[in-house]
């Protein structure tokens, strides 16, 4: 029925804008504000960092995307991630990764180990950030993470000029020092220009922090092993019922 | 067989949080640009089940905002607390929007009207009288729901695909207890909204034939690809 790497089928171009549709109404507005008031939305105030990163389709590597991380960390060991294509306030909910530590990794079975990434490469490469954060507060952190492991679903492919999310949801990589985990520069350049810091630099500066090999098999990346990579089928089936459906 | 409430005080494996990785998280927060985050204004509560599983059935908080007046985009998380596990997301949009879809599209997306009008799907916190204004907006609109977390199965940990969501069309469908105990929870009548909101003017176009599954289950499947771009393949290699 639908397959997250083919490409879905057309909608009205409309005025082009991502997603389409009417501007709010002050009514509306004012509906928000009232429910904001009234209620207390703890787990969105558990928010707590944004990192700026890149990630790679898993069935197409070349499709590279700026990410941007609404963090949540439920306890040392664990990390939940709201992913949007930016930070302003128009950002687009595209997707949702979650971060363990490598401990926690290491219990997983193979077969779930080939769906996560490793996070090493993009925090010694300067290409994870947290914008308007300075380095020296940042750093201690960073070489925790730097030793965990990422499961990223993407559920809007924006990139691809969906302007909706359309289709099945899609499985990311993280971005790394071999041929197709490399980003392009010019993505690079640009998210660089754009909070005024330089990658380059924070390679320099995170040199010491360390990315141990391990010393047990793993399958995270699953395609710097295998030259493979994933894609989702959704495909339609009988339901289990409980009740007539729809 | 009756529907499986679970323990909202996750057991995600892992060591308490740090002191020090607090405070830096804290600071961290105020000095940052959380745009899209800042949007999110209203709590929604609902109940999705499987796409492929009627009988597995989750209590889903939504945390919603608007991209612009058809469009929201909402986290699901499995409980309101501090401490809730993200369990999926949902995008909603206006039935104008949902006739836009290709046809196959279509089926991901599930019709809020009888969620809406039956009472089930209500704002905590929110007087009814207001609750309504937007809720009235919201039977109108379709939603796509995808879960990456099945804590209805004792998952303490994210694992597997990603699940396609339904939403409930019928009276019938949900477990009673589940019902009783969210109504019990946050001190709000399902059938008494029923009745308030029996005003409300649902879809102008009805259920779409293709929503909802378009009538039938939907699962997602995990295929092995050849990595693109095929020409860079030798080069890894090498």
């Amino acid at each position: 029925m639908a397959s997250s790497d083919k490409t879905p089928g057309a909608m009205p171009p409309g005025d082009g804008s991502v997603p389409p549709g009417k501007a709010m109404t002050v009514g509306q507005h004012i509906l928000d504000k009232g429910a904001q008031m009234l209620q207390t939305l703890k787990p969105i105030k558990k928010m707590s960092q944004h990192v700026c990163t890149f990630a790679v389709y898993s069935h197409d590597m070349s499709r590279q995307i700026e990410t941007h991380h609404y963090v949540t960390r439920l306890n040392q060991d664990f990390l939940q991630c709201a992913v949007y294509d930016s930070d302003d306030s128009t950002g687009r909910l595209i997707g949702v990764e979650y971060i363990v530590s490598d401990r926690i990794f290491d219990t997983l079975p193979p077969e779930e180990q080939k769906l996560w990434h490793s996070h090493g490469y993009e925090i010694t490469s300067g290409l994870w950030v947290n914008p308007r954060v300075p380095e020296m507060i940042q750093k201690s952190e960073l070489r925790d993470l730097a030793r965990t492991y990422g499961k990223f679903w993407c559920t809007w492919q924006v990139d691809r000029g969906d302007r909706v999310p359309l289709g099945a949801p899609a499985l990311m990589m993280s971005p790394q020092g071999v041929n197709m985990g490399m980003i392009k520069p010019e993505l690079i350049q640009k998210r660089d220009e754009k909070y005024n810091i330089s990658s380059d630099e924070l390679t320099r500066t995170r040199i010491d922090i360390g990315v141990p090999e391990s010393t047990n098999p793993k399958y995270a990346d699953y395609w710097m092993q295998t030259g493979k990579g994933f894609a989702i089928d959704v495909q339609r089936t009988e339901m289990k019922s409980r009740a007539p459906f729809p | 067989m009756e529907g499986e409430k679970v323990s909202t005080h996750p057991e995600v494996p892992g060591e308490p949080t740090q002191t020090s990785t607090a405070l830096l998280e804290k600071a961290t927060a105020t000095i940052q640009g959380f745009g899209p985050v800042n949007k999110i204004h209203q709590h929604l509560c609902a109940f999705h089940f499987y796409g492929h599983d009627m009988t597995r059935q989750v209590e889903a908080h939504h945390f919603c905002g608007h991209q612009n007046e058809e469009f929201r985009q909402c986290l699901i998380y499995d409980s309101p607390d501090g401490d809730a596990r993200l369990i999926g997301l949902e995008y909603i949009v206006s039935e104008e929007m949902f006739l836009t879809l290709p046809d196959e599209e279509k089926r991901f997306w599930h019709s809020h009207e009888f969620e809406v009008k039956s009472g089930v799907l209500f704002m905590p916190g929110v007087p009814g009288a207001i609750q309504r204004q937007d809720l009235e907006k919201v039977a109108k609109t379709y939603g796509k729901v995808i879960h990456f977390w099945q804590v209805d199965r004792g998952d303490n940990l994210p694992l597997g695909l990603p699940q396609v969501m339904m939403a409930l069309t019928r009276d019938g469908q949900l477990y009673d207890n589940l019902a009783q105990d969210m109504e019990k929870h946050y001190n709000v009548s399902f059938a008494a909204e029923r009745e308030n909101r029996a005003y409300m003017k649902g879809l102008a176009h009805g259920i779409h034939p293709m929503a909802n599954g378009g009538g039938k289950g939907l699962e997602t499947v995990l295929r092995e690809v050849d990595c693109k771009p095929v020409e860079s393949v030798a080069r890894v290699f090498v």
